[in-house]
């Protein structure tokens, strides 16, 4: 079943700005899907129809196969939200917020302790469960989120920026948190991000939006292949051969000491490289591979430095909750 | 059946939420109690000295006249301003997330309402407090303190709907606080809180014929005061027809405020 169907989605606010302009895609239940995109690319303006909060100007969205507009109630019982901004309130404490929001999202009342107490130990806070949540340090009301997640179990789970503001020890935490809310309860999970890091780590596929329009999606493995191949330096002793067998790859820069190998799968063919220079007899001083990353396949597909409606709050957000969290 | 029942039950968490704030923080209704404190012992003390029987409204002194006007000022105070505290959880994501919930909208004004009123039933309790410390003599037997605080709970509700809806269109924290304070005076002034309505030049009599405060401080001063009923179940409908049109209006806008 496809956890989430987007079929044509526009949203035009008033002015006529077309903030999301006739996208369709598919998120397969249990995967980790990525959301890319600079800031006014539509991204956060797509969650919020999905998630309910804002109204398609036209398409349709189905989560779980059942229609946001049709019966939103019931789309909301089935996701989880964590937007950019501290969500936890800070005038409760650890405990009271994840009592509070498995009351509203139907946990039945013989759940909720056992749930709690595991989610608090799980995510490490058991001992701070009754402080107030003000006092906490940025990662810590990640994992109180995260908590949430755990004791209301939604179907599917929208993070949104999830690791930003956070030192990279925190970071590294709240990953593995999301990979094992993935893998060990099966939460469909759906992101936003700048940080290509973050989307290459985390992510089973994702799509990059520009300008309201997904400009691309596919796996992490294939954007990056699909933007040229993997590069193979070698330095040596002695003028190297200026061709090698097309099935290492194809030459493209050779001098006196050094050769420049474009494959499609350089991991797999360095060793074949490295055995075909020798059998020519050349001693081989150095080796190095370099392949693309997401930030190539990023700025490839977006226009970057482009100004648009909506992000100025945006980045004040976003500022916003890394003043919160960096306290 | 089952939608009913998950209303109320989404209204009371939230209201329950609130209350567990208030419990662990206070102090700011206790810093707000003073301004009718003050209302009271310096406006009130030196006012008192006329006696004339038209300020009253009958053989009464004028603290005693205040004292429902004053429980009606202080509770509105409280309430107009609470967009100013939506708008803020708009600002930090904690609305974003309340509305992601299952809740049906209706049930969070009806729950943020209710929280709302807990905290002018508090203000009611600070204002009556003082009338004693004060020795102001009022009829306090314990059913007409209960109508007062029926009145103040349908009456704050009613405004901090009127004030979430207003929130909804001026969207930031300081528009919100200057509109709601520039509210409040003309609402107290032109209403029957600290003189008659007698008093009034026949244009403002009209103003405070469709001014809510009037009909609610006119219920809470039969109670505590007069001993008159007969105008209570009228004031009592007008106000519950104005909560009611101002909790659906605040249903309806309150998506506007995380769009």
């Amino acid at each position: 079943m496809k956890a989430i169907e987007v079929e044509h989605l526009s949203k035009v606010y008033p002015g006529g700005i077309r903030a999301v302009d006739d996208i369709s895609f598919d998120v397969e239940e249990g995967e980790v899907f990525g959301f890319l995109g600079p800031n006014g690319a539509g991204k956060t303006t797509t969650i919020r129809m999905i998630t309910t909060l804002g109204l398609p100007t036209s398409g349709s969205i189905k989560v779980f196969g059942i229609d946001v507009r049709r019966d939103s109630a019931r789309v909301r019982s089935m996701l989880g939200y964590v937007p950019q901004a501290v969500s936890v309130d800070g005038d409760l404490t650890a405990y009271e917020n994840l009592l509070i929001f498995s009351k509203l999202f139907d946990v039945k009342k013989a759940d909720r302790p056992d749930r709690i107490k595991e989610a608090l130990d799980y995510m490490g806070l058991s001992e701070r469960a009754n402080d107030l949540v003000k006092h906490f340090s940025g990662g810590m009301m990640r994992r109180l989120e995260i908590a949430e997640s755990l004791v209301n179990r939604p179907k599917i789970l929208f993070l949104d920026e999830p690791s930003i503001g956070l030192d990279p020890s925190s970071r590294l935490k709240t990953w593995g948190y999301i990979k094992k809310l993935n893998s060990e309860y099966g939460v469909t999970i759906f992101i936003t991000t700048h940080d290509m890091e973050e989307a290459d780590e985390l992510c089973d596929r994702l799509a990059i939006m520009n300008q309201g329009k997904i400009a691309v999606s596919g796996a992490p493995e294939d954007l990056k292949r699909s933007i040229g191949g993997d590069l193979v330096t070698v330095k040596t002793s002695a003028r190297p051969p200026s061709t090698v067998p097309p099935e290492l790859g194809s030459v493209t820069e050779v001098d006196d000491y050094s050769l420049k190998i474009v494959t499609p799968n350089g991991e797999a063919a360095l060793p074949q490289i490295i055995d075909h220079l020798r059998n020519q007899g050349v001693a081989i001083k150095g080796i190095s591979l370099s392949t693309p990353s997401l930030d190539d396949v990023f700025m490839k597909y977006t226009s970057v430095g482009r100004d648009t409606r909506g992000s100025f709050r945006e980045t004040r957000e976003a500022r916003k909750a890394f003043e919160r969290r960096a306290r | 059946m089952a939608s009913v029942t998950k209303f109320v039950s989404s209204a009371l968490t939230i209201a329950e939420m609130e209350a567990r704030k208030i419990r662990h923080d206070s102090s700011e209704l206790w810093m707000r109690a003073v301004q009718p404190a003050l209302w009271l012992v310096v406006f009130g003390s030196a006012l008192t000295e006329l006696r004339s029987s038209q300020l009253t409204e009958g053989n009464f002194t004028y603290l005693q006249f205040m004292s429902a006007g004053i429980i009606a000022q202080s509770v509105l105070f409280v309430a107009i301003l609470y967009g100013v505290r939506l708008i803020w959880e708009r600002d930090m994501g904690m609305l974003t997330k309340l509305l992601s919930t299952p809740s049906p909208r209706a049930s969070v004004v009806v729950g943020k309402t209710l929280a709302s009123s807990v905290r002018g039933i508090f203000m009611a309790i600070v204002v009556l407090g003082l009338t004693l410390i004060l020795g102001i003599n009022l009829r306090l037997d314990p059913l007409d303190v209960l109508g007062v605080f029926f009145v103040v709970i349908l009456f704050a509700m009613a405004f901090t709907a009127f004030s979430m809806t207003l929130s909804a269109f001026l969207g930031t924290q300081s528009r919100m606080m200057a509109f709601g304070q520039a509210l409040t005076m003309p609402l107290f002034f032109a209403s029957n809180a600290i003189y008659p309505i007698s008093l009034m030049p026949k244009w403002l009599q009209y103003v405070s014929e469709v001014n809510p405060l009037s009909y609610v401080v006119d219920a809470m001063r039969s109670m505590i005061l007069t001993g008159v009923y007969s105008q209570v179940p009228f004031d009592i409908a007008a106000i519950g027809v104005f909560t009611a049109l101002m909790m659906v209006s605040a249903s309806l806008v309150l998506r506007k405020l995380v769009q």
